[in-house]
């Protein structure tokens, strides 16, 4: 198997953008419908209190030949969370799917900290107009920190396979000053729940799912599991936990892994692989990955450079 | 109403010499009954920092089991260490519950930490003890007892007990922030959790106890005592705002249930109110119910949410 890149398809600088947002259009996420895609993104607003962004949701629809941008949400998609709650301050990613005749939406919340940046928690929120906007179940997360997942849980993607939901998601595994004059980094890898309704999950409970291939200090992140013949195969991104934002040789790259029962993973990150372009929109960075299946063909959409400040692209699997 | 003789107060923070860690505060009171004295646990805190910000421990004091009302010794360190980086108990352990649970004593505690647009959050950890509750190592990194959709933030003042082979938990469930006066005041309920093993937590996902002074009634220390065929809970309550004085300070509160879920509120008979002046005139709270050699025992804080330390009560008959 071989991606084949098909450049960037969407660059949110060259379109008005809903709750204030100009730039990044992060962790796309496709929903397919009948005779286009809508695929959700993540953009920035910057918070008039203190300068700091916030990540709000917005999506476009493309003809399901993945080329041409039909519309741009102009609405507020989801809401962000209420004071003191763990959407406060910024929902990224959202990960959307279809299941019993509704709409799902599971974001990543963000609130932030003082000794550290950020803390994030899984939310739930659900679609009743097919996905044009996305109500909360609650104001508290479905899947949150926890004894041996002590913070940073978040990037979730759910699958339902054989009646059961499986979530693949992120856990942090602390937070390290790397130089002393440095704001604290962190680690985090990739876990795993399964629950009967979607709203009540059980937790592997930090076992990491996905060996490390840079070491105890790789970050793993956003994983996307699909089902391609006989095989699951899954889609992340890893770099280094400190001096990743502008090293090149230490930033994310895509992983990948694949299992035949959703329980044992074995990672290949070369097959297939995908990597950077000398020159191009994606020469410093790859990160972010959503693979899914349209019209009989698997795609990739993925961010590049500066973690998606100025777009996604999109690869097909040959 | 119940009638309680107050004793007085037993354990001032400010008269301890030698521990940095333990200038101020003796808060949210909690017994482990031994042999010759009564282990009571308390939360406490060293000297604010320069921005005015606090951290809390917990430590404990030893009172003689014939007369609890005297200190026989206390902690010569926490029981718990605060949490690293970026975790959930970073800047505070406050309260703490024990319970003996075979040889070893476990401990579920409030974990605090910092947030940015409201002061604080809280999470419920847990920690076993193999020394007789002298010192207690923590479980995981992380909390026990998660947040959920109906239970968003401040899941706190955790209460431990165990009736009919479940381990029960009281705590309480943030429910808003509400700004009061320019800053945001947190509402909280009481709530509760069940469990066969104390790591794996049902939750009943449900107020417990009706609010009666205003629908933002914040709920504390919900502390549930067997006696006479009943459950008896007593707990604290206080108004949304501008409660930090005499007013709209908290007060002690009853509710009693014969099946642990169903409870009936009737805050005329908790029988523990302020003093016309002394350390309990503003407010009293944080109350922790106990039997000793067949006397019933409340502990309990005073004025400023137990800034100069917790005093004892005694029942006079019985709970029913």
């Amino acid at each position: 198997m071989k991606w084949k890149k098909l450049g960037k398809i969407f660059d949110p600088t060259k379109f008005d953008l809903p709750d204030g947002c100009a730039e990044f259009a992060q962790s796309p996420q496709a929903l397919v419908f009948g005779d286009f895609v809508r695929i959700y993104f993540s953009t920035r607003s910057v918070d008039k209190a203190n300068g700091k962004y916030l990540s709000h949701v917005a999506f476009v629809d493309m003809d399901e030949a993945m080329r041409e941008v039909i519309a741009v949400s102009r609405h507020t998609v989801i809401e962000l969370g209420k004071l003191g709650c763990f959407d406060e301050h910024g929902i990224f990613p959202m990960n959307v799917l279809r299941h019993g005749g509704r709409v799902l939406g599971y974001t990543c919340g963000w609130s932030r900290r003082v000794s550290v940046s950020v803390d994030t928690a899984i939310g739930l929120a659900i679609s009743r107009d097919d996905g044009r906007t996305f109500q909360r179940i609650g104001d508290g997360p479905v899947l949150a920190a926890s004894l041996r997942e002590p913070c940073l849980v978040g990037d979730p993607f759910v699958g339902v396979f054989g009646n059961v939901h499986h979530m693949w998601y992120i856990f942090g595994t602390g937070w390290k000053k790397f130089s002393a004059d440095a704001a604290p980094d962190r680690t985090y890898k990739i876990g795993h729940a399964v629950s009967n309704d979607g709203v009540n999950w059980v937790k592997e409970e930090g076992r990491r799912i996905i060996d490390d291939r840079l070491g105890a200090d790789e970050s793993q992140a956003l994983p996307s599991v699909i089902r391609i013949g006989r095989t699951y195969h899954m889609f992340f991104c890893y770099r280094q936990s400190h001096d990743f934002r502008t090293n090149r040789s230490r930033s994310y790259r895509i992983g990948h892994a694949h299992s035949d029962d959703l329980a044992d993973w074995t990672r290949n990150d070369d097959d297939p692989g995908l990597d950077v372009t000398e020159g191009d929109w994606d020469s410093d960075m790859l990160c972010y990955p959503h693979a899914f299946e349209c019209r009989g063909k698997v795609y990739l959409l993925y961010n590049g450079n500066e973690f998606g400040r100025y777009g996604f692209g999109l690869a097909v699997l040959e | 109403m119940f009638k309680w003789k107050k004793l007085g107060k037993v354990f001032t923070p400010q008269d301890v010499a030698g521990r940095s860690w333990l200038k101020e505060f003796a808060q949210a009171p909690c017994g482990l009954i031994f042999d010759r004295f009564v282990r009571i646990y308390f939360s406490c805190r060293p000297r604010a920092d320069d921005n005015g910000q606090y951290v809390s421990y917990s430590a404990y004091v030893d009172v003689d089991r014939a007369d609890p009302t005297k200190v026989l010794d206390v902690s010569a360190r926490p029981i718990l260490e605060l949490g690293a980086l970026g975790e959930f108990d970073e800047f505070g352990t406050y309260p703490v519950s024990v319970a003996r649970s075979g040889s070893e004593v476990r401990a579920y505690y409030g974990g605090w930490t910092r947030c940015e647009s409201v002061p604080f959050n809280v999470a419920i950890g847990f920690a076993t003890s193999q020394d007789e509750g002298r010192t207690f190592t923590k479980a995981g990194k992380g909390p026990v007892l998660p947040y959920t959709p109906d239970e968003p933030f401040i899941l706190g003042g955790p209460k431990i007990r165990f009736f009919d082979d479940t381990w029960y938990l009281w705590y309480i469930a943030g429910r808003k922030w509400k700004p009061v006066d320019g800053r945001p005041e947190p509402v909280y309920k009481i709530r509760m959790a069940s469990s066969p093993d104390g790591i794996h937590w049902s939750k009943a996902n449900r107020d417990l106890i009706e609010s009666r002074i205003e629908e933002d009634e914040a709920q504390a220390s919900p502390d549930v005592f067997y006696c006479n065929g009943r459950y008896h809970m007593f707990f604290c309550y206080r108004y949304s705002g501008r409660y930090r004085g005499r007013e709209n300070g908290y007060r002690i509160g009853y509710a009693s249930s014969e099946d642990l879920t169903r409870w009936v509120r009737d805050d005329s008979k908790a029988g523990l109110d302020v003093s016309d002046a002394g350390w309990d005139s503003e407010m009293v709270s944080y109350p922790h119910v106990f039997a000793l050699d067949e006397r019933i025992y409340m502990a309990y804080l005073g004025n400023q949410v137990g800034k100069h330390g917790f005093g004892l009560a005694r029942l006079e008959g019985t709970l029913t």
